[in-house]
């Protein structure tokens, strides 16, 4: 990749945190947030957005973000109330500029309609005056790359401008100087220099590193805004910088360099007399540095010396007072994903071999309180914390995700017609990044279901004497080592006649079949079942539910169904935190170990000699409470024995796979329960049909891991021959 | 001299024809494979059979927390199946951009060869000879069988039956 093209990504990359900013910012004023940071950061979002933008000339989008930036700012100074009304403009706004960026991203800027219209509604409510505050918004933004982009919208002629300029200590730490800046401005035209040194604090508060001195400089003449920037070009970022047209009496009235050496010598002296004390000679290059800004100050240097003891709090303070305000620039780098997998092998072999050398040492007749046990002790105590640091590596709050909702269900809702309102919890629930990934789509397909089929039309729920608005509640938290997501919603609840009916008629169950109320509420997840009487653009395009538990179960999750009628249903997910590591059983077959995973076991049974019943050559059924399951041999499903294992001699693991199919796997043994890493076989061999995937145990020996759904359909199929 | 072409690319970094060969012993034959191609060589440690898998697999064990499958030369070239103990020798080579791991009897020597003394191999009714052996190296009044191992694992056919 080209370097202009990688900092376009990156550029993308930041876009799509900033929109995540902007949205959740809007929400949270929505939702009655009247913090003026929550303004100032929805702002610097798209402010931050526009910027990028024109870097890289991406026209159209500089234009929505100008017209939407130039609405919050109005918002932002109390010119425009954030009435619920502006705000849903603003989160409308919002999806524009997200699709904008999208369209950029891909190269396909064009002009959205949707974009010409909403910057008009924008336009109306910031007051149509959308092209004069353009230039006093960078004060205090460390972000800028108007010039290039929105000179053009600048008004010509003004007579002079007034510049306020406050460096930062960073300006001085590149080794750039206020005064050579001043000097050079002052070539541009006929300029007066005011000195702000309110900030400065009594000497003995001084840090010598930061920097306190502030200058507003009226210039007077024919010049342009881009000539006064080129002067600054270097120090950009490292200074506060405000550009303003003069206004026409102000130009005339000039401005006298209005400087009181006295006061600051006064300050200097008078509030600080122990420090004077301390270290004089120090006092004289400070105080002589200061006045006069052509004769550079370099107040870093000099005052270095000056004893950090005498004011231990001094510098602290002195930043916080006069050192830009950054919102919490939040401590993260970014890393190349394949780094961050290719640590978690590294550990997961650094657990592998740890259990193997732990083996060892028992295996040689060491005691346990023998050093080297204890050492060893320790060892897996290490082992697994870093094992548990390295996957909090890859976890992510699961917010990611669930801030691409409120959209959805914005769109949703207008589609449907039905006011709808979404609740989150739990967004701070972290888990691993791959499945917050594969998360996206079974959620944007759930909630769409929630609001198209659970929520009743605004005329049902009146006359339920509901409120009109619909409420869908997204929540996540973590339950015994997994993380839990659930979908719920206030609505009708499932209609169970109608389900059954659709079942019967679609042949998925027999007409006579008598179900409980949650077997019919699982009806849902068959496959082909979708209970939309009409197909509609929302919904109902023949992937429904049993989509969703599909994606699920392969993320070794589980999903199932709670509804109440009248009052609304829920659905409950519970997906593993990882996908590296399995929670498993690991049993023996045939001398060999394997490992089941523990998601796809719903109980283990000791089968008894009179449940067991041949169906004649190797099929086996056992009756479990009343209904007859496959007994499938494990053994002889992979081809380790040729004789079935007397089941009275086994354990049956009863199982449910893909599509709730039950069948009870007999295995020889249960050796017991515990967490393996998940490698491939594909890597060095190829997909062995029965198995997902191996695994390496404390032994040090390599576990097969069954894949239980392949198995199941396998032998059915061998089933039905036989029969 | 037609058998290089089976490695044409080592026939060119190598311009003098010379290249260097790892030999091992199956029973009573010797062979020998390209040493570029081995990534190192280990003692016998007991494999996790794999079902649906043709007999010359005999299962899977961990290199270094790496799955790695082991093919047991002897049966894959027609032979005997190997009884496999701790004097067996597996030796690991990258085939491709997959890792296997070959059971031998025992490795015996690296031997420095050039080109030309590499014999085309006559022709043979074998099957297997076809497949695998790349030439014929007469050392010391022994044969030695190169061969080429990019056929070691199965294919489908023999996936299938298996």
């Amino acid at each position: 990749m080209d370097p202009l093209a990688a900092i376009r990504e990156t550029f993308f990359q930041e876009c799509d945190e900033q929109l995540a900013e902007l949205e959740s910012g809007l929400l949270a004023m929505e939702g009655g947030d009247q913090d003026p940071e929550t303004i100032n950061a929805v702002f610097r979002a798209v402010h931050s957005i526009k910027g990028g933008a024109g870097a890289f000339s991406l026209e159209a989008l500089i234009r929505f973000a100008h017209v939407f930036e130039t609405a919050l700012d109005e918002m932002r100074s109390g010119r425009l109330e954030a009435t619920s009304d502006v705000l849903k403009t603003m989160l409308r706004a919002s999806d524009v500029l997200a699709d904008l960026v999208s369209a950029a991203h891909a190269g396909e800027e064009g002009d959205d309609p949707r974009a010409a219209t909403l910057a008009d509604e924008l336009k109306a409510m910031s007051g149509g005056e959308d092209d004069t505050s353009e230039s006093e918004e960078d004060w205090g933004d460390d972000f800028d790359f108007q010039p290039q982009a929105v000179s053009f919208e600048a008004p010509a002629g003004p007579t002079g401008f007034v510049v306020r300029f406050k460096p930062r200590a960073d300006l001085y730490a590149k080794a750039n100087e206020s005064a050579l800046l001043l000097r050079e401005l002052a070539r541009l035209g006929e300029a007066s220099v005011e000195l702000d040194a309110h900030d400065v604090p009594p000497i003995n508060e001084i840090d010598p590193e930061a920097a306190y001195l502030s200058w507003t400089v009226t210039l007077t003449g024919d010049m342009d805004e881009t000539a006064i920037r080129e002067v600054f070009e270097f120090v950009d970022g490292d200074c506060e910088l405000s550009i303003e047209p003069i206004a026409a009496d102000e130009a005339e009235a000039g401005g006298e360099p209005e400087f009181d050496i006295g006061s600051l010598l006064a300050k200097v002296q008078g509030d600080a007399p122990a420090a004077t004390e301390e270290a004089p000679a120090e006092i004289e290059p400070a105080a002589a540095a200061e006045p006069e800004p052509e004769a550079a100050p370099e107040p870093a240097p000099t005052l270095a010396v000056v004893p950090k003891a005498a004011a231990p709090e001094a510098p602290a303070d002195a930043l916080a007072s006069t050192g830009p305000r950054k919102t919490e620039a939040g401590a993260t780098i970014r890393v190349d994903l394949e780094r961050v997998d290719r640590l978690i092998d590294l550990v997961g072999e650094l657990v592998i071999n740890q259990a193997v050398l732990s083996q060892r040492v028992m295996e040689a007749g060491l005691a346990r309180a023998s050093a080297v046990a204890m050492g060893l002790d320790e060892l897996e105590q290490l082992t697994r914390e870093i094992q548990d640091s390295v996957m909090a590596i890859r976890a992510q709050p699961v917010k990611s995700v669930f801030q691409r909702m409120p959209r959805l269900v914005r769109e949703v809702a207008a589609m449907t017609g039905k006011p709808v309102r979404l609740v989150t919890e739990g967004e701070g629930t972290e888990v691993d990044k791959t499945v917050i990934e594969r998360l996206a789509d079974p959620l944007t397909h759930m909630i769409r279901n929630a609001i198209d089929h659970g929520l009743e039309s605004p005329e049902k729920r009146a006359a339920a004497g509901k409120p009109a608005e619909g409420v869908v509640k997204l929540a996540a938290f973590h339950r015994s080592g997994r993380i839990v997501i659930e979908v719920s919603d206030d609505g009708g609840g499932i209609n169970r006649e109608r389900v059954k009916g659709i079942a019967v008629e679609k042949g998925l169950i027999a007409a006579d079949a008598a179900l409980s109320d949650e077997e019919i509420d699982n009806l849902i997840f068959m496959p082909g079942f979708s209970t939309a009487s009409e197909v509609s653009d929302i919904s109902g395009r023949g992937v429904g539910m049993d989509v969703v538990r599909r994606s699920i179960l392969a993320l070794g999750g589980r999903i199932n169904i709670v509804s109440k009628p009248g009052k609304g249903s829920t659905f409950t997910m519970s997906l593993p935190l990882t996908l590296a590591v399995l929670d498993g059983m690991v049993v023996s077959v045939a001398n060999q170990t394997l490992v089941a995973p523990i998601t796809a076991i719903v109980e283990t049974l000791q089968p008894k000699a009179s449940d067991v019943h041949s169906l004649g050559g190797h099929s086996r059924v056992i009756s479990i409470r009343g209904g007859f399951v496959p007994l499938i041999d494990i053994g002889m499903a992979l081809g380790y024995r040729r004789d079935p294992l007397p089941a009275t001699q086994g354990v049956a693991l009863l199982i449910e796979g893909e599509g709730g199919a039950r069948a009870a796997l007999l295995v020889d043994a249960i050796q017991g329960q515990r967490q393996v890493v998940i490698k491939s076989l594909e890597a060095n061999y190829r997909q062995v049909p029965g198995v997902a995937a191996a695994t390496i145990l404390g032994d040090g020996r390599v576990a097969l891991i069954l894949d239980i759904d392949t198995i199941v359909s396998v032998s059915r199929g061998e089933m039905r021959k036989a029969g | 001299m037609t058998q290089i072409q089976a490695q044409p690319a080592q026939a060119q970094a190598q311009a003098a024809g010379r290249r260097e060969l790892i030999s091992f012993r199956i029973g009573a034959q010797e062979f020998c494979v390209d040493i570029m191609s081995i990534r190192e060589i280990r003692g016998w440690t007991a494999a996790t059979a794999l079902p649906q898998s043709p007999s010359f697999v005999r299962g899977v064990i961990n290199l270094r927390g790496a799955v790695l499958p082991i093919v047991d030369l002897a049966a894959r070239l027609g032979f005997e199946s190997t009884e496999a103990s701790d004097r067996n020798v597996i030796i690991v080579a990258q085939i491709g951009d997959q890792v296997v791991g070959l059971l031998v009897d025992a490795v015996s020597d690296i031997l420095t060869v050039t080109d030309d003394v590499i014999q085309p191999t006559p022709d043979v009714a074998s099957e297997t000879a076809k497949t695998f052996v790349r030439g014929l190296i007469a050392m010391d009044g022994r044969m030695i069988s190169l061969i080429g191992l990019e056929r070691v694992l199965p294919d489908h056919m023999e996936l299938e039956a298996a």
